[in-house]
């Protein structure tokens, strides 16, 4: 077996009030790292910024600035330039934000700096739902997924946030699971060293708002991306598409298993949803191969 | 001028918070045995050896391997390997080749050269082993590197016992045999060749000129057949076939020969005469599929050209001028409770001829405990004893085929080990006996196999048919160390940490720290999601309830 391929340097503290078994932290833990000491942050409110923050304490020691809901890639633009301002064009802005604050309530913000191209990494942590507020849909929420605010299930599907992003033609647009660790150091490594606008996105599974066990975050994501549900890709200038695990191994339902959200779910939902995944992997393989 | 830094400013990092009270279960690293150990007849520390082969340290893997049995490279080819049929892979794809490997380790080791190193402490006590095949050999070593005197004393000029006098060379090299012995030998053993224990005052002598006595006579008795004329010329015990020397082995048999049991000993005596040219066909009691001898050898047979009548029972012989014609019947046959039980019932109308030129019965063999009578109490057709292979007779211990009918070489090797440590135990205060190993065996479900390696099992191959019945030459081939190597990667490591560091990294809460050698778990943080559980590989770790003080 591999190893895990990252170097905890203590960027991210114990005693934070993350959910006990929560994959996001997992991840801020491997994103903070290794994107390493010269950083200055940016985070918006979402489950990331609740285990972050808590005044007066901090569980980074990393620097980061508390911004509002609808205006991370403002806040990380206006970072970058007064670094810039200072002489600090090399340190990386890191911007965590949840889906909410990406897909929904910050998009505008998010698709200004995107057409300005700003040297920002952007990292959305795609828990598919407003979490931190109790388990509201979002534009993320997946089709038939219940939420809250969706009790019989949603009826739309997921925004396709990549090719919005993509439409933008920044750089580096990635998606990364806490299934995959090493994967997330390597592509987070990957987008520090690229100049402009990174976005990063990182799937999730809510323990209380999937309705997973405290043991199974990693075990869902991991089937997610087994399903071909969350497929691991990399998308170049918004143009060239690479899948990082190039198969799909499972079908929808072992994922579907794992989580309460999707306890309602009829054998024809079931079916309905095996399609739109086959369809999306179809088109994506297709976009891979075409890629320049 | 700088201000004081603005009190909007966090200034304290989380590690101040204490969120193991949020806890109930704390994790818990426990190296637990794998289902292979507990079923292993020597308590081989597979997990532990087969890493090791992993790592590349074969040295090592020998060293683990010899701890428990002093012959890896014999049990790599002729255990029965219930370690296999125990094996946590096989939920997954196959069973991990463990005999192989175990062969392969053996194999490095004889080639090397690898020696065991002498005892650290010369005892003045002694002990006499009565018996020099796996059981008796076993004891002597374990008792040697405890630092005991060992006296053993041997009917035969040469040791091994049925290793030697009952395996044919096809399934074990004599060459492995003496490597092996020979390194117990080294030890320093004060050997008795060509010296029969008579009978009880013989026995009586030893034990009044030695501390402890441990007794592995085997089983040397052939069992009879009430059908057949034991007198006959055409009539060979198989005991003695097999003993023989390829030439007069030849000379013994007949163009046509019927072995009786489906044993390994049977397998032994048709495959030896196939390889002499002769018609082999075997008699069984057991239907097909259910015949005692393992499955390899039950195939290897046919390969050979073995014919097999199975569910069938011998009723008569005679001579008919032209060879021996046999009346037979078919039975329905069913196993009793214990190792060794069965009842037969004869189908009516089901009666057949078979005419050939010799017959080799080869049934069992009984204990010679009659030798010993008044000595010690008996248990069925064995010596009885403790757990401690204590007889009834103090300081007498016994193992092996006289003790026990589990019969295989590493039971017989399992019992000698465990006799000698309940000696040395019991004549030196410093000695503690092992303690018993955690029964609880990591089960399938605690291994998490998205970590493990993907690929099939990689099998020893056989020699060509044609080559095999040529001469006594090896079947089985070695894995080469490319295919040992990806053997032993497909081996969980059950309950063995292979320090892959997934608990540490996959701790949201960073409660895991790395130590040498090891992991701890730090309570003040741990909030027991048992995600660190969750995605260990080897079912190394478990959640422990906590109860509220
Ligand atoms: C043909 C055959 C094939 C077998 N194949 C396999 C196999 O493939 N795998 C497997 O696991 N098992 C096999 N077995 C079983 C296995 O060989 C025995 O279970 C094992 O050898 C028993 O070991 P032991 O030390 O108790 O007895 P033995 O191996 O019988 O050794 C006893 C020794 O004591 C000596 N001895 C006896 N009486 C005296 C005395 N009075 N004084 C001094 N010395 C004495 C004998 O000469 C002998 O050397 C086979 C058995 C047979 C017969
Ligand atoms: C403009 C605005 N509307 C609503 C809120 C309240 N609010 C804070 S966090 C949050 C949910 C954010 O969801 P998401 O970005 O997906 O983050 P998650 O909590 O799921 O991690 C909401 C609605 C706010 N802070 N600002
Ligand atoms: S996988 Fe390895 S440790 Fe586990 S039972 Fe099989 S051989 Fe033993
Ligand atoms: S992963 Fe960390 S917090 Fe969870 S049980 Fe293990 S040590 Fe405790
Ligand atoms: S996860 Fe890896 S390092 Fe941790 S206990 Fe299991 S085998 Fe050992
Ligand atoms: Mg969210």
């Amino acid at each position: 077996m591999e190893k895990i391929d990252y170097r905890d340097e203590g960027r991210f503290c114990s005693g934070h009030v993350a959910c006990a078994g929560c994959a996001e932290a997992i991840s801020m833990r491997v994103i903070l790292n290794a994107v390493g000491e010269d950083t200055v942050g940016v985070i918006v409110p979402s489950c990331t910024a609740v285990i972050l923050g808590g005044y007066p304490m901090s569980s980074t020691k990393t620097s980061f600035i508390h911004g509002t809901l609808e205006s991370a890639g403002a806040f990380a633009s206006g970072v970058k330039r007064a670094l810039r301002a200072q002489g600090r064009d090399d340190t990386t802005v890191l911007c965590l934000a949840g889906d909410g604050g990406t897909y929904d309530i910050g998009l505008q913000s998010l698709s200004s700096a995107a057409e300005r191209n700003e040297d920002i990494l952007y990292i959305c942590f795609d828990n598919e739902g407003y979490m931190n507020t109790g388990g509201q849909k979002s534009s993320s929420t997946p089709h038939k997924a219940a939420t809250g605010s969706t009790p019989l299930g949603k009826p739309t599907r997921k925004k396709n946030m990549i090719e919005i992003l993509a439409a933008h033609r920044i750089p580096y647009i990635a998606t990364t699971s806490p299934s995959h660790l090493s994967d997330m150091a390597a592509k987070v490594k990957k987008a520090k060293s690229i100049r402009g606008t990174k976005v990063i996105f990182v799937l999730i599974p809510c323990l209380p708002g999937w309705g997973v066990a405290e043991n199974a975050a990693v075990k869902t994501a991991r089937l997610g991306v087994e399903a071909g549900v969350f497929p691991l890709i990399e998308v170049e200038g918004g143009v060239k598409y690479s899948l990082t695990v190039d198969q799909k191994t499972r079908r929808i339902d072992d994922y579907l298993g794992e989580q309460k959200r999707y306890n309602h779910l009829s054998d024809e939902d079931r079916r309905e949803l095996q399609e739109e995944v086959d369809d999306t992997w179809a088109r994506l393989l297709a976009r891979a191969e075409a890629g320049e | 001028m700088n201000e004081q830094i603005s009190p909007l400013w966090t200034h304290l990092t989380t590690e101040g918070r204490m969120t193991g009270t949020w806890r109930s279960a704390l994790p818990n690293y426990q190296n637990q045995p794998s289902p292979c150990l507990g079923a292993c007849p020597v308590n081989g520390r597979i997990a532990e050896w087969i890493k090791q082969v992993k790592d590349g340290d074969l040295q090592g893997a020998w060293v683990t391997l010899v701890d428990n049995n002093p012959f890896p490279a014999i049990a790599g080819r002729i255990c029965h390997h219930p370690c296999e049929t125990a094996c946590n892979r096989q939920d997954l794809d196959e069973t991990v080749g463990i005999c192989s490997l175990e062969r392969f380790v053996g194999d490095a080791a004889l080639a090397e050269g690898w020696q065991f190193p002498s005892a650290s402490i010369e005892r003045d006590q002694s002990v006499a082993v009565i018996g020099g095949g796996p059981a008796g050999l076993s004891a002597a070593y374990q008792l040697r590197r405890h630092g005991f005197a060992v006296s053993l004393y041997e009917t035969r000029d040469e040791l091994g016992g049925l290793m030697r006098f009952g395996i044919p060379s096809y399934r074990l090299e004599p060459a492995v045999l003496d490597g092996e012995v020979d390194r117990i030998v080294a030890l320093g053993i004060d050997l008795h060749l060509g010296a029969e224990v008579t009978d009880n005052a013989a026995l009586t002598a030893l034990r009044g000129s030695h501390d402890a006595v441990f007794l592995a006579t085997g089983a040397s008795l052939p069992k009879r057949l009430p059908a057949l004329d034991y007198s006959r010329p055409w009539v060979i015990d198989s005991a003695e076939f097999l003993a023989a020397p390829a030439d007069e082995q030849s000379d013994q048999a007949g163009a046509h020969i019927l072995v009786i049991g489906g044993g390994s000993a049977a397998m032994d005596v048709a495959r030896s005469a196939r390889r002499h040219g002769r018609e082999v066909t075997v008699l069984t009691l057991e239907p097909e599929g259910q015949l005692p001898a393992q499955q390899v050898e039950v195939e290897e047979a046919i390969e050979e050209g073995v014919k097999f009548v199975c569910g069938a029972m011998l009723q008569s012989a005679e001579t008919d001028g032209t060879g021996v014609k046999l009346q037979c019947v078919h039975v329905d046959f069913e196993t009793g409770k214990n190792p060794g039980e069965f009842s037969v019932t004869p189908l009516e109308g089901s009666g057949f001829e078979l005419l050939v030129d010799t017959i080799i019965p080869a049934v069992g063999q009984d204990a010679d405990i009659d030798r010993w009578s008044g000595m010690f109490d008996q248990q069925g057709s064995v010596i009885g004893t403790g757990t401690d292979w204590q007889t009834s007779a103090p300081g007498l211990f016994a193992g092996g085929d006289v003790a026990s009918m589990s019969r295989f070489v590493t039971q017989a090797v399992g019992m000698g080990k465990e006799a000698a440590q309940a000696i040395a135990a019991s004549l030196a205060p410093d000695i503690a006996l092992p303690g018993a190993d955690d029964p609880a065996q990591v089960p399938y479900e605690r291994i998490n196999t998205t970590y493990q390696d993907k690929h099939n099992r990689t099998r020893q191959r056989s020699r060509d048919v044609k080559e095999r019945l040529a001469g006594f030459d090896q079947v089985q081939q070695p894995l080469s160390a490319d295919k040992a190597h990806s053997e032993a990667s497909r081996c969980f490591s059950c309950g063995t940490c292979i320090y892959c560091d997934n608990c540490y990294y996959y701790c949201p809460d960073m409660a895991i720290t790395r130590l040498d050698g090891g992991y701890s778990v730090n309570a003040d943080y741990c909030k027991g999601c048992g995600l660190c559980v969750a995605e260990c590989p080897t079912g190394s770790i478990h959640m422990q309830e906590e109860k509220a003080p």
